[in-house]
């Protein structure tokens, strides 16, 4: 069954703290660093315009904690979560090919059922990232508010909410989306060197190539940039989320043509390798 | 009560694995030749060859994780590969690897996960079973081969199979070692009634614990029956008597020379009347006994003699 197969990636993934610690805990711990670095060269800063200014100090804006959950969902899909997920992905999909311990799982599920296993085990890791990312990024504020000594409120009403659940929907199946990159890359190669490796050089190469497209004659938003590069359709899906993309631009399909680059590059890396998987021979890894 | 309350339903089933023209090939090898093979329900099998008979192979397609190129195959009574089939089975196929991380306990119970079992899995009681209760919590990147074969072993056993697959259970374990193993494998043909089918080459250990075996040879049965019937049909009268010279004028080609006594192939039926003979011809008989051939002389005959020491030395210049 799909839930037993779910519950035993899931119980092997939490065994392995190594990938646990770099694929989740390891970028937001940077972040949340980062955040206190730049929270008290701000106090630092600030410190020295109130002895030359002391006529601000008392105008300081109070902190807002929604602002802040907003700005940290907008940077959720950033290039150092999605390489650091990666590891944990990369572990998932290839474990059984590296320790040989498909034949002990293979009579027990059908093919499909394991490979979607890992598949739920890595969205539900996605998840957890992405849940610890935000984390962090609330934490960071908090401290900055109390190093910075600012109110701390907590703002969040009207279209925030529904905002921030586009913009985490967005990040998430934009991670996802990265992810089966690896999946298919260990299918087809039974290396986690590969499902390690292969995505992030397509990413890379989509990150270089994509400066490219005006060489081309390709804009941001034209349906042969979107297809090619499914960052440029995340890019885009979160203008338009963000509002900032103009009506007349939107009534052309942005939307669907963006929706639709995501898909494919899902469901396509995933169907390949869910039929690679279904005829492999498991005997030898 | 029994363990396995379940396996009342495989009363009415006499075979649990039967083949048909079963052909594997891997480009010009073909690793399994046509097999036709019937399975007994019950006790151990033994499934012999040397290297590359095919016994892996027939492993590999019992458990669904290679496909047969001709042939049929049933599992059970039912499709290899079929996963309701296959969750009746438990497997050690070669030395087993295990995430490096983990426990003991904690693989046995990612298993019973992936085998959708909760506490039903009986972990510690499997793991005393094998002889690890003592490095349950240890991580398996320090096991020995022999402590990966016995996890191996409780792993395939702990979801209360009906049938077991297990090739070279044995690899690597110490002499207790293989005694235990011996000792659990038929007690759970015996005692649980699992039907368990063996693949090793350590034929003494076969030979005391297995009922029936097949022997392979280059993708075919060379041979197949009861390990007594087998033995037995490779039975000689030992005769220590002289003058050596006499006997075997009588007996010609069916005599062989064992020590200072002769081996005679003959049936048991003709003993008396060999004995007759011998004595006629003014032979001094000692001692006259039956003795059974083991189960590496009934190997080698069907698969073929093993090379002489002269001949692994020539092939080893050659190489």
């Amino acid at each position: 069954m799909l839930a037993d197969a779910i519950r035993s990636e899931a119980y092997r993934l939490t065994r392995n703290r190594a990938v646990l610690s770099w694929s989740l805990i390891f970028v937001p711990l940077v972040w949340l660093a980062v955040l206190i670095g730049g929270a008290v060269i701000d106090a630092k800063v600030d410190r020295m315009a109130d002895q030359l200014l002391p006529q601000l100090a008392s105008a300081r804006a109070a902190l807002d904690l929604g602002d802040t959950l907003l700005s940290a969902a907008g940077q959720l899909a950033n290039p150092a979560l999605l390489a650091f997920l990666l590891i944990g992905a990369a572990t998932v999909f290839s474990s059984d090919y590296r320790w040989e311990t498909w034949r002990l799982i293979t009579a027990r599920n059908s093919r499909p059922n394991l490979i979607m296993g890992k598949v739920g085990t890595v969205k539900l890791m996605t998840l957890a990232g992405l849940g610890l990312f935000l984390l962090a990024a609330l934490i960071g504020a908090v401290i900055k508010g109390v190093v910075l000594d600012k109110d701390l409120v907590f703002r969040f009403g009207g279209e925030e909410p529904r905002t921030f659940g586009l913009l985490f929907l967005l990040a998430y199946v934009r991670v996802v989306q990265f992810l089966l990159l690896s999946l298919l890359a260990a299918a087809l190669t039974r290396s986690q060197l590969a499902a390690l490796f292969v995505p992030l050089a397509v990413g890379a190469a989509q990150g270089l190539l994509i400066g490219a497209t005006p060489l081309l004659g390709w804009s941001t938003i034209d349906w042969q940039t979107l297809l090619v590069f499914p960052g440029a359709a995340y890019e885009a899906l979160k203008s338009v989320v963000l509002g900032g993309v103009p009506a007349a631009v939107l009534q052309e399909g942005l939307v669907w043509r963006a929706v639709a680059s995501l898909a494919l590059w899902s469901f396509i890396p995933f169907g390949l390798s869910l039929w690679w998987f279904s005829r492999q021979d498991l005997s030898k890894e | 009560m029994s363990a396995y309350p379940h396996r009342a339903k495989l009363d009415c089933m006499t075979a649990v694995i039967e083949t048909t023209g079963l052909t594997k090939t891997y480009g010009a090898v073909r690793a399994l030749d046509g097999l036709s093979l019937s399975i007994p329900r019950g006790g151990v099998y033994g499934v012999l060859g040397p290297n590359g008979a095919g016994k892996s192979t027939l492993f590999r397609i019992l458990l669904g994780l290679i496909r047969p190129t001709a042939g049929q195959v049933r599992v059970l009574g039912q499709h290899a590969g079929d996963p309701a089939v296959m969750r009746r089975i438990g497997s050690m196929i070669e030395t087993p690897r295990f995430p490096p991380y983990m426990t003991a306990r904690q693989v046995l119970e990612w298993l019973a996960l992936a085998h959708g079992m909760g506490k039903d899995a009986a972990i510690d009681a499997w793991l005393d079973r094998v002889g690890l209760t003592e490095a349950a919590n240890r991580k398996v990147r320090g096991f020995s081969v022999g402590m990966l074969q016995r996890l191996g072993v409780a792993a395939a056993l702990m979801t209360k199979p009906d049938l077991v697959i297990l090739d070279e259970p044995t690899s690597g374990m110490d002499p207790p070692g293989i005694q235990e193993m011996r000792a659990l494998i038929r007690s759970l043909a015996d005692d649980d009634g699992v039907t368990i089918i063996l693949a090793s080459h350590q034929l003494l250990e076969v030979q005391r614990v297995c009922d029936r075996v097949a022997i392979f040879n280059r993708g075919k049965l060379a041979a197949e029956g009861k390990v007594s019937d087998l033995t037995a049909s490779g039975e000689r009268l030992r005769l220590s008597a002289t003058p050596l010279a006499k006997i075997m004028g009588v007996l010609g080609d069916k005599g062989s020379l064992d020590g200072d006594a002769v081996l005679a192939a003959i049936p048991r039926a003709e003993g008396p009347g060999l004995l007759r003979a011998l004595i006629e011809q003014g032979v001094d008989i000692d001692e006259a006994r039956w003795v059974g051939a083991d189960l590496e002389s009934v190997f080698m005959a069907e698969t073929g003699p093993a090379r002489t020491d002269a001949q692994v030395r020539e092939a080893l210049h050659a190489g």
